[in-house]
């Protein structure tokens, strides 16, 4: 009977992001969600108590907004979640998500599997499953299609990679970072998430956690992709797929 | 005063557009063109508690408050006007006719299969001569040893072909005029009792409306809902909470008008630029959002008042008027705005504006809600 740790982020629904009038992201009127993969985490986690039995709890290091996400989180079927809010965690790094997770799984909870989504909606940077097992000094096996936990309490992973599917077997426990296609999360139904409001949340502050890294890394900009009409019409000749070249290659598209 | 859902019914109402994305949207415009019931849909709303959602848990609901009733028609009828107002009627009108008015043997019996979606539920009242004049009408129920015997012909009934549990209204006693109705509950399949064919209608195609026929249709006395001569109350009651989910069908048409113009007005190039610079059109779009927000703020309202246990009457019939009214000023011009295009089937817009117009008709025209609202002002 597995103890599973789901560990999922809060984020900007990108849907709702605008564009201002200079070409810079407009956030004003952001609405925010949980990561998309690791609403397969979660869902995989569930799954998987729903055939073994165990236990689910979710864990997220957040903004105190981020409050919601937990109640999402446990409208999926997690009976438990930990979250340790803090304004000052908005916008953690990859390291420093990394370091706040493990120190929580390892001071607070027992577990045999932790699953994380692929990569998260927002930066997609795929470094918190691998850096956490890492801390945790648990073996990793990131980009899962499949999972399954077999007689002998081993698990069997599908990974898809570059040049097809490569099948491995781990000893729990075991990180594992999982993919869109391992699963399809469930809407949670009306009940469910007025019951997650009864569910237990672990609140863990800032203050109890030993200090977090300096951010490593510097945002330098971000401005969102801007459409122009030249009003320029080219046709399907030979002269004008010329003509069409020789234009983008004035404006400095190509080169 | 505070203008902010809470975080769950924030939850809920985007767990709702998820699945109204996944499952409603897909299919919309094909049981539009067939006037097919999607029984499909209706037993996915089923396992997600929607079909019930201001009904305390024991009789089979979720136990929301009927504001998340109202979130959720709203967030369906922005993919499917006939599938939100079928959970509308279903939930507003059947099933708060039990709740409010049902003996316990009555809740076990028939609010908890319907709450779960296991029966859908339907309101029979309308008869050919007896449309907004509700006196007008001439089915009788007539007490015979331990039954009623019903005889009679209702038309427009809503979920008539497809439903389970009908909450029907027929005279008791004519002479007693506004104290002579009754309300009963029958179930499909009791012998005298048939559903006529669906109608073929312009709009709402996929909500099955037909005419009931009642022959000589015994009724065993169990199944008298509250007292006898109270069905004229209970029916106006049964409108209030109705009207304020068809305000809610009309938020979510109109959510999807404006959703389709603003994505149609900013993609749509003539004279070199995208139709949306024309202020001509952006005109529209600025009346369309601000209407939609009026609407959207009567509507909660209405909703919140019920919830605090406030008489609501006048603000239900004053959110179906307006929501209903936007909803058809401005599907009228989302078709505009789509040009040829949105005359055409297969734009939304186009079945939007279909859909529209029976908000200004059912459970009360917009006439019918002047004539509550200024009954109510001018007392
Ligand atoms: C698709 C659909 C579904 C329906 N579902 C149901 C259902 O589930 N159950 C049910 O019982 N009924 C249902 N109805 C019936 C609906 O509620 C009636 O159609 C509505 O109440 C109007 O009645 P009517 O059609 O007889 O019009 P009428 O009452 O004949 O009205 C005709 C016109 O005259 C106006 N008018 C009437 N009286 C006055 C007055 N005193 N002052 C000013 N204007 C007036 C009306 O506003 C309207 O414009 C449904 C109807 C439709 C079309």
């Amino acid at each position: 009977m597995p103890n599973i740790i789901a560990c999922c982020k809060w984020v900007i629904d990108e849907a709702y992001i605008r564009k201002g009038p200079a070409g810079a992201l407009d956030f004003s009127t952001v609405d925010y969600k949980i990561s998309d993969y690791d609403r397969n985490a979660i869902e995989e986690a569930v799954c998987l108590k729903g055939l073994h039995g165990g236990s689910v709890t979710v864990l997220t290091a957040g903004a105190p907004e981020a409050a919601k996400g937990v109640k999402d989180a446990l409208s999926r079927g997690a009976e438990q979640a930990f979250f340790a809010g803090d304004p000052s965690f908005n916008q953690l790094e990859s390291s420093q998500t990394a370091a706040i997770l493990g120190e929580i799984i390892r001071s607070r909870i027992p577990y045999d599997l932790v699953i994380c989504g692929e990569g998260s909606s927002d930066q997609y940077a795929q470094q918190v499953g691998p850096r956490l097992a890492e801390n945790l000094g648990i073996p990793c096996i990131s980009y899962v299609q499949k999972l399954t936990i077999g007689e002998d309490g081993r698990i069997l992973a599908e990974r898809r990679v570059e040049e097809g599917v490569e099948v491995v077997e781990a000893p729990l426990p075991v990180l594992v970072t999982v993919l869109p296609e391992i699963n399809t999360p469930r809407i949670p139904g009306v009940r469910d998430t007025l019951t997650a409001s009864k569910k237990p949340v672990v609140a863990i502050k800032k203050e109890e956690l030993p200090p977090v890294g300096a951010a490593r890394l510097q945002t330098m900009g971000m401005t969102a992709t801007r459409m122009e009409r030249n009003c320029e019409k080219f046709a399907a000749t030979p002269e004008e797929v010329a003509r069409f070249v020789g234009a983008l290659q004035k404006l400095g598209v190509i080169s | 005063m505070e203008f902010k859902l809470t975080e769950e019914q924030e939850l809920i109402r985007k767990n709702m557009r998820e699945f109204a994305d996944k499952y409603v949207e897909p299919i919309a415009g094909e049981i539009d063109e067939n006037s097919r019931h999607p029984a499909e849909v209706f037993k996915r709303l089923a396992e997600g508690d929607w079909m019930g959602i201001p009904i305390p848990v024991e009789y089979g609901g979720a136990g929301a408050d009927y504001l998340i009733h109202i979130l959720a028609v709203e967030e369906l009828s922005r993919s499917c006007a006939s599938t939100g107002f079928t959970v509308s009627i279903h939930v507003g009108i059947a099933c708060m006719l039990v709740l409010l008015n049902g003996t316990e043997e009555q809740k076990q019996q028939y609010l908890l299969p319907m709450a779960k979606g296991d029966k859908l539920g339907a309101f029979v009242l309308t008869e050919p001569g007896a449309g907004t004049d509700v006196m007008a009408a001439t089915t009788t129920a007539v007490l015979d040893g331990d039954a009623y015997v019903l005889n009679g012909t209702k038309t427009f009934t809503s979920n008539g072909p497809t439903g389970d549990t009908y909450m029907v209204f027929a005279w008791t006693d004519k002479a007693a005029g506004r104290k002579g109705m009754s309300c009963f509950i029958i179930p499909k399949g009791t012998a005298g009792m048939s559903a006529g064919t669906h109608f073929q209608k312009m709009g709402l195609r996929s909500s099955q409306t037909s005419e009931m026929v009642f022959k000589d249709c015994r009724v065993p006395k169990a199944n008298l809902l509250g007292k006898e001569g109270a069905g004229l109350v209970m029916a106006m009651a049964g409108f209030d909470h109705g009207r304020v989910g068809i305000a809610a069908q009309s938020l979510g048409i109109l959510q999807a008008a404006l959703d389709e113009s603003i994505r149609y007005a900013k993609e749509r190039v003539q004279f070199g630029n995208p139709i949306a610079r024309n202020q001509a059109i952006s005109w529209m779009i600025a009346d369309m959002a601000t209407e939609l927000s009026a609407a959207r703020f009567l509507t909660y309202h209405a909703s919140w008042l019920k919830d605090q246990q406030r008489v609501f009457s006048k603000e239900a019939a004053m959110a179906k008027l307006y929501a209903s009214e936007a909803a058809m000023r401005h599907t009228i011009k989302a078709v505009q705005i789509h040009g040829g295009y949105g005359y055409c089937k297969g734009a939304k817009v186009e079945r939007l504006m279909r859909d529209a117009k029976i908000t200004e008709i059912y459970e009360g025209t917009s006439e019918a809600q002047r004539m509550v609202i200024s009954g109510n002002v001018l007392r």
